[in-house]
């Protein structure tokens, strides 16, 4: 192997790899950086050449975009908000006891839960529509925050169960040397320990609560406490109107993406070493 | 004998009640999630089959139509349309793989700036997908559109296209949008995996005198199997049941040429109000998926070696 064709090889490989990033990082950044010039224009302006930097730049996008989907934020935020918090009152406990404890029948519920993210839960939608209906759950905002646990709960129990499998071995029984009970060794050694994690996993769930589409389209009406993103739907209703004010639209899809990725750009520093399988 | 029997009984539910006794804490640890999963999950998916078999209008009164509707859409010349569409669909989680693993090979390699870089590709799964969906629409608007606009203007092409009035064409936008979408996830599962590959194995393989591509096959490659396959299962299910890009973009048109399985059972439920047949729909789209649940559980078993659970 001569250094010459060493080099060769080397040099496409990089440049094929820095390729590849830019090609992709571009890819995502380019579309955002149109739809952020594009919420700056007037009506007026889509009509002619393509252009990227509005002539007459206004905020009338941006402010009829908030004040159509302000209720709507309000509720998204509600949903997802109590989404986290169910999701980690009952994936907590659950993620623990299939980290450290040992116990009949471990590898089976672990397997029925995690299995259960394999379910396409389009299927029960249709079925969750009617028992809330039945149940008054149908159109509440309590409604939807149970109903998003479907998807929420797998995915919590199985990067929970990491973080804590992760712990120190034994730090249990070294609390218990020193006077704590099971319980009080979990609440006041373990949380503390595991809190990082369990920020990271309530950031998912609270996104997930919010980016839904399909749960929050069908288990709410008009009257009811619709979150943002089906109102989006509703505004273009799969590409029916001429009238559409882009403008207006794409300044909204700012306003209901920017929460989410705030949150998961924060949340993923925690959660790099939780998608190793 | 009978005492003996009743004795092995005695013993069994003796050895039940210190099963019970010791791990009690883990038991009721374990509880409420499953509780959760078996009221949310098994108790609609049971109703939903039962649902299938009767003609359920929303918010009516069901009657018993036993296979009916299953017989019915099989001799329903859209659903085979939609069979096809979930077919074709189907190709984005292998493009979403193909971009995946370029991805995680190429940010392996490069020095600075990696989180920044991870971080844009993370925009477009951190998004809600409709917002995408919604974004794309606007991009690929034939008339408005910026896309379509430069081309024309650039006389790359002589007249913008409708690709929304081909069902092909508005295939073609979809299979790009929802790989667009969602290929960051296969991408963290196999950067995770990507990084945990101990590096004196290359190191091993170096010394050995193997060249680039020996590396690539015989070292990076088997360390990522189990995560590509994870990855590849979850998506494949979860890809099959996007529904929100897809009525954003097309609204399953034209006719029902985009109409993928999961959009079939939306339109059923939700414009028609049919939910028997809509649930039927659900039924067939759950049996294509099965057979990849069962490749996950194999592999999953073998990639934690049975200790992790």
């Amino acid at each position: 192997m001569s250094l010459a064709d060493y080099d060769a090889v080397g040099v496409t490989l990089k440049a094929s790899t820095y390729g590849v990033v830019w090609f992709l990082v571009l890819l995502n950044l380019v579309p955002l950086l149109f739809i952020l010039s594009v919420s700056f224009m007037p009506p007026t302006e889509f009509f002619g050449a393509p252009h990227i930097v509005p002539y007459e730049p206004t905020l009338e996008a941006w402010t009829s975009g908030f004040a159509e989907l302000k209720d709507n934020l309000v509720n998204s935020f509600l949903i997802g908000t109590g989404t986290a918090l169910l999701a980690l009152a009952i994936t907590i406990p659950g993620a623990y006891a299939f980290a450290r404890k040992e116990f009949y029948g471990k590898k089976l519920g672990f397997y029925a839960i995690i299995l259960a993210m394999m379910f396409p839960y389009i299927l029960l939608v249709i079925p969750i529509m009617g028992l809330w209906n039945d149940l008054g759950l149908y159109n509440t905002i309590p409604g939807m925050i149970l109903a998003y646990q479907v998807f929420v709960a797998p995915f919590a129990i199985w990067i929970l169960r990491d973080f804590f499998e992760n712990l120190p071995k034994d730090i249990e029984e070294a609390a218990q040397v020193y006077g704590c009970t099971q319980f009080s060794a979990f609440v006041r050694v373990i949380l503390p320990l595991a809190a990082p994690g369990i920020v990271a996993v309530g950031f998912l769930a609270f996104l997930t609560g919010w980016n839904d589409f399909l749960f929050a389209n069908l288990l709410t009406t008009g009257t009811g406490p619709v979150p943002a993103v089906p109102v989006l739907y509703g505004t273009i209703g799969g590409g029916s109107g001429e009238r559409v004010y882009w403008g207006k639209l794409m300044a909204e899809t700012l306003i209901i993406g920017t929460p989410p990725t705030v949150l998961y750009l924060v949340a993923r520093n925690y959660l790099e070493n939780a998608f190793t399988v | 004998m009978a005492s003996q029997t009743s004795h092995a009984l005695l013993r069994r539910t003796e050895r039940y009640r210190d099963v019970l006794s010791e791990n009690w804490f883990a038991y009721l640890l374990v509880l409420p999630v499953l509780l959760f999963l078996v009221l949310l999950m098994w108790v609609p998916f049971l109703q939903g089959i039962y649902m299938s078999l009767h003609n359920w209008p929303f918010g009516g009164d069901p009657s018993w139509v036993g296979l009916g509707n299953y017989e019915y859409l099989f001799g329903w010349q859209p659903f085979v349309t939609s069979l096809r569409a979930t077919l074709i669909f189907a190709l984005t989680t292998l493009f979403q793989l193909g971009v995946a693993l370029a991805a995680a090979l190429a940010v392996r390699e490069i020095r600075r700036g990696k989180s920044l870089v991870t971080g844009s590709f993370l925009l477009s799964y951190t998004l809600p997908p409709l917002v995408t969906g919604t974004i794309w629409a606007y991009m690929l608007e034939p008339d408005l559109g910026p896309i379509f606009g430069y081309l024309t203007q650039w006389e790359l092409l002589e007249e913008t296209i409708y690709w929304g009035s081909h069902g092909d064409s508005a295939l073609a936008v979809i299979l790009f949008v929802t790989t667009w979408t969602f290929w960051p996830f296969m991408f963290l599962i196999i950067s995770a995996s990507l990084e945990s590959i101990p590096e004196e194995m290359y190191e091993t393989a170096r010394m050995y005198g193997a060249n680039r591509v020996q590396t690539f096959l015989r070292v990076t490659l088997p360390q990522l199997k189990s995560a590509i396959l994870i990855a590849l299962s979850i998506r494949i299910i979860w890809n099959m049941t996007k529904i929100s890009q897809v009525l954003q973009l097309t609204n399953g048109g034209p006719g029902y040429e985009t109409s993928i399985l999961a959009v079939l059972l939306y339109r059923f439920s939700y414009e028609q109000g049919q939910m028997g047949i809509s649930y039927a729909v659900g039924v067939v789209l759950l049996t294509m998926t099965i057979g990849f649940v069962f490749v996950f559980i194999r592999e999953f078993e073998r990639a934690s070696g049975g200790d992790a659970a």
